[in-house]
């Protein structure tokens, strides 16, 4: 019975040693992007980038240089708003710059799906942010960087179609710590109320025609 | 089905003497710094709450239950890959009436101890073999024939696994073997078995009844598929299909060799109905769905299982136990607010060997009144977290049995007890948690008052339980 038990557990280490096609190993520049994204990244994000839960922000035909800088920053540690260090330093601690292209590219390239309806928030007075922006309190429209379509371009975000509690909470963090430095968000946001952040996120969400 | 546990008297006392080892650390702990967490914590480099509710253990998030499923193999192995964790409590008896010896009956009533801790292992093995195992070290064991309290060390939870999981566009297929210690520790909703605790508080510590003190944290009696921990030896195999699907199936049987080292102690040194004859099944199936910030699960669960009237003799006669139960679970998480209810109710049948009931059988033993009785056991808790800090929890378990006069040596013959627990804790950093609990007892062993004869009223088991856990 033992010669089973040991039989059996040498085989299963045997089994268990290499499946690079399936692995969750961050660890390994050996394993592709697209089985990282698949094993790991979907648990959160969804397998096509379209996540179930506003904690997980949407990543579906996002910029890949977007992904890129995030992946980076969230490597250095130079993107610290806590849920990005709570679930994202960990993930990316030691992903190399060729999976983080990678990882980008298969994001980049998964088609978003709309959004459900948004609970909270003016949709109007959304739109009137994003397209016309709030020049009393010195912000510009958002479309100028994000895309009339609110698509991004290059590192500026895609926004439309993105959670909006996670939109909120990003704006929240751009405006009052410095856990993501390096943007021109800081200054845009720094007059915008609660209510205005709310507003424009609801109507990126719902964004129409996405 | 657990032997009645005798009534313990506890000895109150007014001495709070307190070994706090926790509390000097929580007053210096820096900001978390990703290399000072917990074994699967360092595995991963995140967050604790990233797997675990609103930072609550073991409940765990959607993402925590893929980490579980997948063999514990998520991120990189661990060089040391070993974790500790530790219990300082206190509890205290609201009324000690009826004790003639008040300090044998109630030990350590009063005082703040440090009780248990345990050693973790080890996390990521392989891309395909993980595992959860735990050895646990008690202060307060049981006591000597001198009345000098021994302590004592054994294997707690396991869970070794083999996963893998194949993912495409058309499907989402996780699957996978779990060899463990426990039916229902491989579940990853953590609602029909808590691993930690019989009281659905789910807090992680361990139920200071076992230690220092009597039953009246404690439930007098639970199904036997909740009583099998570290007495038994099982292979389930299990899949988690498209996010929705969730199958366990597979078989129990006892810790002797070759599986001895599953055991907390030799198989002759368990209770009354502890060692399971044969291989016994247990199954599990549970539906899942996540939506928004909402997750949510309905469930059954069972399991079958006969086991000795003595561990020491396989030839003394068996009980047969039959459960089946449904079980439920729903959470609420989105910073900064983490809500979760959870419930598990299961119906247990059981059925004795003639000679266990039976008054003509040559080999009668007065073990039961009846040919069978039944057990219904509710558990449920709902918590509420915020900022994954300040906590506040209800807890609620009952049982209900058939009435038998000599399984139950009690004035009422049925074991029927119910329990409220309130709780409110705080978590000043990810891997301390300080709480507070008490325990409230409407009914005990099926009564509101005198329940014992002697005057003593359920009330009286009132506990006031406070704790402070940590781990590295």
């Amino acid at each position: 019975m033992r010669w089973i038990l040991l039989a059996a557990i040498a085989a299963l280490g045997l089994i268990g040693c290499a499946n690079l096609e399936r692995s969750r190993d961050l660890a390994n520049p050996n394993v592709r992007p697209e089985v990282t994204a698949a094993q790991v990244c979907s648990n959160c994000h969804g397998l096509d980038g379209n996540s179930v839960s506003p904690i997980f922000p949407r990543l579906a035909g996002q910029q890949e240089s977007y992904i890129v800088a995030q992946l980076e920053n969230f490597r250095s540690h130079q993107r610290s708003d806590p849920a990005g260090y709570e679930y994202m330093w960990g993930i990316s601690r030691s992903l190399t710059d060729a999976q983080i292209k990678g990882l980008a590219e298969y994001f980049g390239r998964q088609t978003a799906g709309k959004n459900a309806a948004v609970a909270g928030g003016s949709l109007d007075a959304g739109r009137k942010i994003f397209e016309q922006g709030v020049p009393e309190k010195e912000t510009a429209p958002c479309m100028a960087c994000h895309g009339a379509n609110a698509e991004g371009l290059g590192a500026f975000p895609r926004l439309a179609g993105q959670h909006q509690d996670y939109l909120v909470k990003q704006l929240h963090v751009f405006q009052e710590t410095e856990g993501r430095p390096g943007t021109p968000m800081k200054q845009i946001t720094h007059l915008l109320t609660n209510e205005d952040m709310v507003n424009v996120a609801a109507y990126l969400q719902a964004f129409p025609g996405q | 089905m657990r032997k009645l546990i005798v009534l313990g008297w506890r000895r109150l006392s007014s001495n709070w003497a307190a070994i706090v080892p926790g509390l000097a650390i929580v007053a210096g702990l820096l900001p978390i710094d990703a290399s000072a967490l917990p074994l699967f914590a360092r595995q991963t480099g995140q967050n604790c709450l990233s797997c675990h509710a609103g930072g609550q253990f073991p409940e765990l998030t959607a993402y925590g239950r893929k980490f579980k499923l997948t063999g514990y193999t998520m991120g990189e192995r661990a060089t040391i890959p070993l974790a500790v964790m530790g219990v300082a409590s206190a509890s205290k008896v609201a009324s000690t009436a009826g004790s003639t010896d008040v300090g044998a009956d109630f030990p350590h009533d009063g005082q703040f101890e440090f009780t248990t801790a345990s050693l973790l292992c080890c996390g990521k093995i392989t891309d395909n073999i993980g595992s959860f195992i735990q050895w646990t070290w008690d202060r307060f064991d049981h006591q000597n024939d001198a009345g000098k309290w021994v302590s004592k060390s054994h294997i707690d939870q396991v869970d070794l696994r083999y996963a893998d999981r194949s993912i495409a566009p058309t499907h989402d297929l996780i699957f996978g073997a779990s060899l463990n210690n426990n039916p229902g520790v491989a579940d990853v909703w953590n609602t029909h078995n808590s691993a930690f605790t019989p009281v659905p508080t789910y807090v992680p510590v361990g139920n200071p009844a076992g230690n220092a003190g009597g039953p009246f944290v404690d439930v007098p009696a639970a199904p036997t598929d909740q009583s099998l921990g570290q007495h038994s030896a099982g292979l389930t195999g299990y899949l988690f299909w498209n996010d929705f699907l969730y199958a366990e199936v597979g078989g129990y049987r006892s810790t002797e060799k070759p599986f001895t080292v599953l055991g907390d102690t030799r198989v002759s040194g368990f209770d009354s109905f502890q060692r399971l004859k044969g291989i016994n099944p247990y199954w599990r199936l549970a539906l899942n769905h996540d939506w928004g910030a909402n997750s949510a699960m309905i469930g059954i669960h069972g399991m079958s299982a006969e086991t000795y009237l003595d561990s020491a003799d396989t030839g003394s006669p068996t009980a047969k136990f039959r459960d089946i139960g449904i079980d439920g679970q729903y959470q609420y998480i989105l910073d900064p607010h983490v809500l979760t209810a959870m419930f598990s109710y299961t119906h247990e049948k059981q059925s004795y060997n003639d000679a266990l009931w039976n008054l003509s059988n040559a080999n009668f033993t007065g073990t039961f009144a009846n040919s069978s009785n039944t057990l219904d056991y509710l558990r449920a808790k709902v918590t509420y977290i915020y900022q994954a800090k300040y906590g506040v929890s209800l807890a609620h378990t009952s049982i209900r049995g058939s009435a038998d006069a000599v399984l139950y040596g009690n004035p009422t013959a049925v074991p029927d007890s119910r329990l409220w627990a309130p709780e409110i804790f705080w978590t000043p950093v990810q891997n301390v948690r300080v709480g507070l609990q008490y325990f409230m007892w409407d009914k005990y062993l099926g009564a509101k008052s005198n329940y014992d004869g002697n005057g003593r009223n359920a009330k009286d088991n009132n506990t006031l339980f406070v704790y402070l856990w940590a781990a590295y």
